[in-house]
């Protein structure tokens, strides 16, 4: 055999990451075979589209959002006014580009008219785009304020809690509990959702008398969290309040446990998947951890019940924030096609905007000024392992908010024509 | 200010404790390389079934020190099964079929990981003796921390002491320099390369192993560390041994520190590291191609 040259060694690895990309491009192709329905499928279908990070930071969460809008396709036994549904996937690798791309080619392919998803607020915000400009339905939960903010426009609608509702029950509901932990230090994920919370954080906090001693923003899918934990704990604040998500958050939290932060200290996830993100952290890890998050499967509701009864039923565990998010967006636009009696876009949106009802998380409506759906948030203490009653007994739920974002404070001045 | 100084020498140690990590992946990749000349894109996936067989091993033990005893001498033993029976009938095809296999090889690991041990993350425990902080003067710093930079150190030493002053040693480094040398010597470079590529998988594995308590575990924590691998691979000098072990403290040390003063920049600093480094000394910091 030869010796590879350096030139030879970044031609291979060139070609290597070319190979990566089509094996990226197989599996969106692959997922986007899959189509939900049995049977002949009756003309006129209505597709809807799921665009899920099946690959990428968020590869993880992929699956459980698939099965959340399945789901609810199945509750409508993936028919609505009379017509099949069509369930199209698409793998949007944790991406922009990707993503956009996916979406217009399932717009153009299999015409789709309804998109739900994807998971990350920087993709979601792109694929928003392709929605105004393609005039399809786009609904997404996420943490970026901008959807229904700056960016906002006929075509998407926000489903998770507005970033400030979310940091006003995390600061007034931690500070409850603990009056004294007045001096925070913030661990903020360097993205468009990240961002968002972040302001709101500080914002809110002033008004509770937190005073904000350092705070340090870290790139997405970052793994090493030493450094911005030494930095954390060398500042001796009473708590830090993570802004992070997914492996992200977990990776935090697990160094903030190496370093003995937790249990002695109070970390906070103020914007936790819940259960897909607390399941893969030891009880220890978890004490003394405060959680805020879009779902909680104890939620008291005959629609989260029963919701909840069939996800576990037939997953064996219960549902986190991820798939009753892609469970609670699914249903309010068939809820909303449904309202309308109609499948044409400008309809179903006409019917969501100002709808109000009882659905997954009670009372609930959506702003038809912004799109943003009102909804409460909800904040979890985690149990000590030896008060938890079985291995999913995470938390407690002990806050609930439903402050909405001051109107003066929203940036969506003027949400325009369909 | 005044809290400075302890809060750099802690990133330091940081930096050491991540770069030594950093330095047995690159060390085994590198070995790799040096013998075999491929890029061994299954580096990332047997780091990741070192750390899944931990957890089983764990699972079915309770014991963390046999996990870390065990789980990188079966990867050992399957990787050089690997290069036996499905490596090494390629080499006279060419370096890119073996490279392409190699890719086949992370993404059927990673794939079999999904399906035995789920999709879902793990956190693993740091065994008891060595939970908790150790008080160092200006700060406190993890114990198990501490104890990966000391079996990093120990296990890198050893593997110089195997290379500098074992006969077989100087056959592997006379390998790397000149195979065909060897060869006309008499030696069997074949086994040569089944050995090295083990050793490769082995240091691979021990790494997933200790970074388990510190990262945990994901089906995907191959792909996360494969670039940091190929950067040091890099970085040292192409087939190296002394420059991955220089490239991972710097990479290590680099990293933490960023993350100090500009953490946004804590993985873009790495690479453009290595590419300034590369501009000025396009052979690596150790290399002599």
């Amino acid at each position: 055999m030869q010796k590879v040259t350096r030139r030879e060694f970044l031609k291979l690895a060139g070609t290597a990451a070319g190979i990566i990309g089509l094996e990226s491009a197989a599996v969106g192709c692959q997922v986007a075979g899959q189509v939900g329905g049995a049977g002949p499928q009756p003309a006129p279908e209505i597709p809807m589209l799921g665009i899920w990070p099946f690959t990428g930071a968020f590869a993880d969460v992929g699956p459980v959002l698939d099965r959340g809008m399945s789901l609810a396709l199945e509750e409508w036994s993936y028919k609505v006014i009379g017509r099949p549904i069509k369930y199209v996937k698409r793998d949007d690798e944790t991406k922009a580009d990707t993503a956009t791309r996916r979406v217009e080619e399932a717009i153009e392919t299999e015409g789709v008219k309804y998109v739900i998803g994807p998971w990350s607020s920087g993709v979601a915000l792109a694929v928003s785009e392709v929605a105004k400009r393609r005039k399809v339905l786009h609904f997404f939960s996420g943490g970026t304020e901008d959807i229904s903010g700056k960016r906002c426009h006929r075509y998407s609608f926000q489903w998770a809690a507005h970033a400030y509702t979310a940091a006003d029950t995390v600061v007034k509901t931690f500070l409850r509990e603990n009056p004294g932990a007045k001096r925070w230090y913030l661990l903020i994920a360097d993205y468009a959702f990240g961002w968002s919370l972040e302001k709101y954080l500080k914002l809110v906090g002033e008004k509770y008398g937190v005073q904000v001693i350092g705070s340090d923003r870290h790139p997405l899918g970052e793994r090493e969290f030493s450094g911005y934990v030494s930095k954390a704990v060398g500042a001796r604040p009473d708590v830090v309040a993570m802004v992070n998500f997914g492996q992200d958050a977990i990776q935090a939290v697990r160094t903030f446990y190496n370093f003995g932060w937790q249990p002695k200290q109070p970390l906070i996830m103020s914007w936790s998947a819940g259960v897909e993100e607390l399941v893969q952290l030891e009880p220890e890890m978890r004490e003394n951890v405060w959680v805020g998050t879009n779902f909680y499967y104890t939620i008291d509701t005959p629609v989260a019940r029963e919701f909840v009864k069939r996800y576990r039923q037939k997953y064996n565990e219960p549902p986190g924030y991820a798939p009753a998010a892609a469970y609670g967006m699914t249903r309010l636009v068939l809820r909303a096609i449904e309202k309308a009696r109609s499948a044409e876009v400008p309809d179903v949106i006409q019917a969501l905007e100002g709808w109000e009802g009882e659905d997954l998380l009670g009372k609930m409506s959506i702003d038809p000024r912004t799109h943003q759906t009102l909804r409460p948030y909800f904040f979890l203490r985690c149990k000590k392992k030896a008060d938890m009653k079985d291995q999913w007994d995470f938390a407690d739920l002990i806050g609930i908010g439903d402050t909405p974002q001051p109107r003066e404070l929203n940036e969506c001045q003027d949400i325009g024509p369909l | 200010m005044e809290n400075l100084i302890p809060t750099l020498t802690v990133q330091v140690f940081n930096g050491l404790v991540v770069g030594m990590l950093y330095a047995l992946i690159g060390i085994g990749l590198t070995l790799i390389l040096g013998l075999l000349d491929i890029p061994n894109f299954a580096h990332g996936a047997l780091y990741a079934l070192g750390a899944y067989l931990l957890v089983q091993i764990l699972g079915m033990t309770g014991s963390f020190w046999l996990g870390l005893l065990i789980a990188p001498i079966v990867v050992f033993i399957l990787s050089m099964i690997l290069e036996r029976l499905m490596i090494r009938p390629l080499y006279p095809v060419g370096t890119n079929y073996v490279l392409l296999f190699t890719f086949a090889v992370s993404v059927i690991v990673q794939e079999l990981i999904i399906i035995l041990w789920g999709p879902v993350g793990f956190s693993v425990l740091p065994p008891t003796m060595l939970a908790g902080s150790v008080e160092l003067g200006l700060f406190s710093y993890p114990r198990y921390h501490l104890f990966v930079m000391f079996v990093s150190v120990a296990v890198i030493f050893a593997l110089w002491l195997l290379l500098e002053r074992t006969r077989y040693g100087a056959i592997m480094r006379a390998g790397i320099e000149n195979k065909t040398m060897v060869s006309a010597l008499g030696i069997d470079v074949y086994r040569l390369f089944t050995v090295g590529f083990g050793l490769g998988a082995y240091l691979a594995a021990l790494a997933g192993v200790l970074i388990a308590p510190i990262r945990g575990l994901t089906p995907y924590m191959g792909v996360d560390i494969l670039p940091f691998a190929f950067v040091i691979v890099a970085l040292g000098g192409l087939g190296n041994i002394i420059g991955a072990i220089a490239a991972g403290l710097i990479i290590g040390v680099t990293q933490t520190l960023t993350t100090q003063f500009w953490p946004q920049g804590s993985t873009i600093t790495i690479f453009a590291v290595m590419a300034l480094i590369l501009l000025t000394r396009p052979q690596g910091l150790f290399g002599a191609r």
